[in-house]
């Protein structure tokens, strides 16, 4: 015999595909804008560019799907709370697919034959590993809504906040002459977003925490220290 | 979540018949009825069994309704929501067979209590019931007055009286020109809100409610809430309800049983959005039924 | 898209409904014939005899010349089943009331419906042999009277107001009752405010037909009233009646006695007839209402 509501429970799990797909196609985006970084690849950068239309697509979808879900099913307790993080979930991957148009963008304008700093290029290189391992393991955390995996990415974006400011006391550093100055600020952003994605990595464990225990706990990172609990 | 500095006011009413005739939404008016504000009676019950003759229904059951406050019973069949309420207002013993036992006090005093005379009970604690039952051979006036008259109160103003209740229920409108009619000629809402108006005449302090909107269309489900909301202001009411998202509507605290026996009793919003038991979860998600 | 043909009624479940129509026809057709005699008889030898004087004069025994008509009968009989009447309504009503409400399933009530379902099988004439032997041999306040004729005749109208009486009392829906009830008042009240007057319709009906009944009984009447020629209005004397008169009028060798007693029979069948239709009138009414 089908469980009750068993098309309920099958709309709930595609929404859910849907968004861990999401977190799938950011992590593609992140690689390929990355690797564009890396190598000056122009064209590379213009398709992560064209691509973000399919995370933008992603998130009407889902939004829309929610909507009907909350219309025709009126989900309560521990729905309603998979349902209401899902929404936020989604943004946060809207975010983060604009937090890799940004970089890639900045690819063509940071030139071709610029200077390049050592320590700045590994510091990003650490940084995009950070961001790609910290997006990969909060979809996991997501998928198996596991709260020690989510409380583990605070630390790991703590992290990435410390490389952060490392680049941009680096960029100050080096930033004498004019072409490695105008290079350093460009390098500046584009730790900037990828610093941002890292948030929206946490904003995430925020809300796998919400699903399972019912309370929203802000976690601390580099912007907020100290953690309030506010049971919503 | 509402930041405390913010000011709630009391929605504003839609005025009173004289619009367009057909849809006026008469706002029930209970400051005609004469009882004060805040006035409700807290209910507690104690250690209450319930048979069926041998069938054990309800197995040490401890609940507290709050005054002036609306408690919301939900649960799947069976689950004992119905005989619990009727063991509040002494209903349950009239059922051949059936007994109840423990402890149910209004305010300070027991209901079950030696030498307590039931009908004094029932006229303080009033009842509706699922299918409106308005008696038949009486005109919407004369139902109305029927608690009156037959729990033999004397009353030199009963027509006042009468007219308060039906205004209390925001029925007035829609009966002042016809109250020597039969009261089956209503609506099925009509008539369920003229049983509340009938109860309400006699002045009880707690209402009990036995899935009241049951019978009755989304619209005339929709007034009956809406006056449950006036009501709590004066009285404490009870309800037994199998359609969850009116428990979330309608009510404060929701207690959800199951065998017989108290699951969790909470604030609704708590248990709709996070409940702590597992068995609570499953039901209001729909996981059993 | 084709639309699926539903399959044609074969011919051979045709020929059957009509086989089946055609034998229940019939079978109606003949239960009503005996009927349709017994009316076509009566008319035609009774109503010869229907005139002024036969209404407005009592029978006077001459065996020659003008034998008087039936007043004293008609007077007699509406006499004796009103006194009947009055004593065996209220109290099958009230036997009625306690098998419905109070005694409900326990078993003293169903050894009660028991004896009562016992007593409407007995015979008319156990009735009036059981008023003899008690009354009418012993002399007890006089020989034959009318009374002791009423009396017999109430013993056998009593079980049918009973059974129709219990069974309108148990269609008044318990939702009424519980109605009541949790309003708070007593039971008698319940009672005597709700379920009487909505089942009014239905037990007035089911005493009429219970009259009906009783008029028409010969044999009670026999071993208790008698006989008497008199317009009389005392119960304690001897008292004349229908029955009785068509029961020694056809025994006479004079026609026009023996016309006397087809007319007697013709006035006995309308009375019975107008009762039934004024029963009918009162069900419709409160159906209608």
């Amino acid at each position: 015999m089908q469980e009750t509501r068993h098309q309920f429970r099958e709309d709930l799990k595609e929404l859910e595909r849907q968004v861990l797909g999401g977190l799938d196609l950011v992590i593609q985006q992140l690689d390929r804008a990355l690797e564009s970084v890396s190598y000056q690849d122009v064209e590379l950068a213009g398709m992560v560019v064209a691509d973000d239309d399919r995370i933008d697509g992603r998130y009407l979808e889902v939004h829309q799907g929610i909507l009907s879900l909350l219309a025709r099913q009126a989900p309560v307790a521990g729905d309603l709370r998979i349902v209401a993080a899902l929404l936020h979930v989604i943004r946060c991957i809207e975010r983060m697919g604009d937090q890799c148009v940004n970089i890639a963008k900045l690819v063509p304008l940071s030139g071709y034959e610029s200077p390049k700093d050592k320590d700045i290029l590994d510091a990003i290189e650490r940084m995009g590993q950070l961001a790609r391992s910290q997006v990969s393991q909060a979809k996991e955390a997501l998928a198996s809504r596991n709260v020690e995996l989510s409380q583990d990415l605070v630390r790991q974006d703590a992290e990435i906040n410390a490389l952060n400011r490392k680049i941009f006391r680096r960029a100050v550093e080096v930033g004498d002459e004019i072409d490695m100055r105008e290079w350093g600020m460009f390098m500046i952003l584009v730790a900037r977003c990828l610093e941002r994605i890292g948030d929206n990595t946490v904003d995430i464990a925020e809300q796998v925490v919400f699903v399972v225990t019912g309370l929203f706990r802000e976690m601390a990172d580099a912007s907020s220290p100290g953690e309030h609990a506010r049971s919503r | 979540m509402i930041p405390p500095e913010t000011n709630i006011e009391e929605p504003t009413r839609m005025s009173t018949p004289g619009g367009p005739p057909e849809q006026a939404q008469e706002a029930p008016d209970l400051s005609a009825l004469g009882v004060k504000e805040g006035a409700g009676h807290a209910v507690s019950v104690k250690g209450l069994h319930a048979y069926y003759g041998e069938q054990h229904a309800l197995k040490g059951i401890d609940l507290e309704f709050p005054a002036n406050e609306v408690t919301a019973l939900i649960g799947p069949s069976g689950c004992g929501k119905s005989t619990m309420v009727r063991c509040i207002n002494r209903m349950h013993e009239e059922i051949p067979g059936a007994r109840a036992e423990g402890s149910v006090t209004l305010d300070d005093v027991d209901v079950y209590g030696d030498g307590v005379d039931v009908t004094s009970v029932r006229r303080m604690i009033g009842m509706v019931f699922q299918k409106p039952n308005p008696f038949p051979t009486m005109s919407i006036f004369d139902n109305v007055a029927a608690g009156l008259r037959l729990t033999g109160t004397k009353s030199d103003n009963l027509r006042e009286r009468v007219h308060k209740a039906l205004r209390a229920v925001g029925l007035w409108g829609e009966v002042k020109n016809r109250l020597s009619e039969a009261g089956t000629g209503l609506s099925g809402g009509q008539q369920q809100r003229l049983c509340i108006a009938r109860t309400v005449a006699v002045e009880p302090e707690v209402i009990l409610m036995d899935e009241p909107c049951s019978a009755l269309d989304p619209i005339a489900t929709l007034r009956v809430e809406e006056l449950i909301d006036e009501l709590k202001g004066r009285y404490t009411i009870v309800i037994v309800t199998h359609n969850m998202q009116q428990a979330a509507r309608v009510a404060d605290s929701t207690v959800f049983m199951l065998g017989g026996e108290v699951v969790e009793h909470a604030p609704t919003n708590d248990v709709f959005t996070n409940p702590k038991d597992e068995r609570t979860e499953r039901y209001v998600t729909g996981k059993f039924g | 898209m084709t639309v699926t043909a539903l399959p044609e009624i074969s011919a051979r479940r045709r020929r059957t409904d009509k086989v089946m129509r055609g034998v229940l026809l019939v079978g109606t057709v003949i239960a009503l014939v005996p009927l349709g005699l017994i009316l076509y008889y009566l008319l035609y030898k009774g109503l010869g005899t229907w005139n002024s004087s036969f209404f407005t004069t009592d029978p006077n025994g001459n065996f020659f010349g003008n034998h008087g008509g039936i007043r004293s009968a008609i007077f007699g009989t509406l006499e004796i089943v009103g006194f009947a009447t009055v004593i065996s309504v209220p109290a099958g009503i009230g036997v009625a009331l306690f098998l419905t409400e109070y005694g409900k399933n326990s078993r003293f009530a169903n050894v009660v419906r028991y004896f009562v379902d016992v007593m409407t099988g007995v015979p008319s004439i156990v009735f009036g042999l059981f008023i003899y032997i008690s009354l009418v041999i012993s002399h007890i306040g006089g020989g034959f009277t009318a009374w002791k004729g009423a009396l017999a005749v109430s013993l056998l109208m009593l079980p049918i107001v009973i059974r129709s009486s219990e069974v309108v009392l148990l269609l008044v829906p318990t939702s009424l009752r519980e109605a009541a009830l949790a309003l708070g008042a007593p039971r008698w009240r319940v009672i005597t405010r709700v379920v009487l007057p909505t089942s009014l319709s239905g037990l007035i009906t089911g005493s009429l037909l219970a009259v009906a009944r009783g008029m028409g009984e010969t044999a009670p009447l026999l071993f208790t009233v008698s006989s008497a020629f008199v317009l009389t209005g005392n119960l304690s004397s001897q008292m004349n009646t229908l029955p009785v008169q068509i029961f020694t009028d056809i025994k006479s060798p004079e026609p026009a006695i023996t016309a006397r007693a087809w007319g007697a029979g013709l006035t006995l069948v309308t009375l019975v007839l107008i009762i039934n239709v004024i029963a009918r009138l009162i069900a419709r009414r409160s159906r209608m209402a």
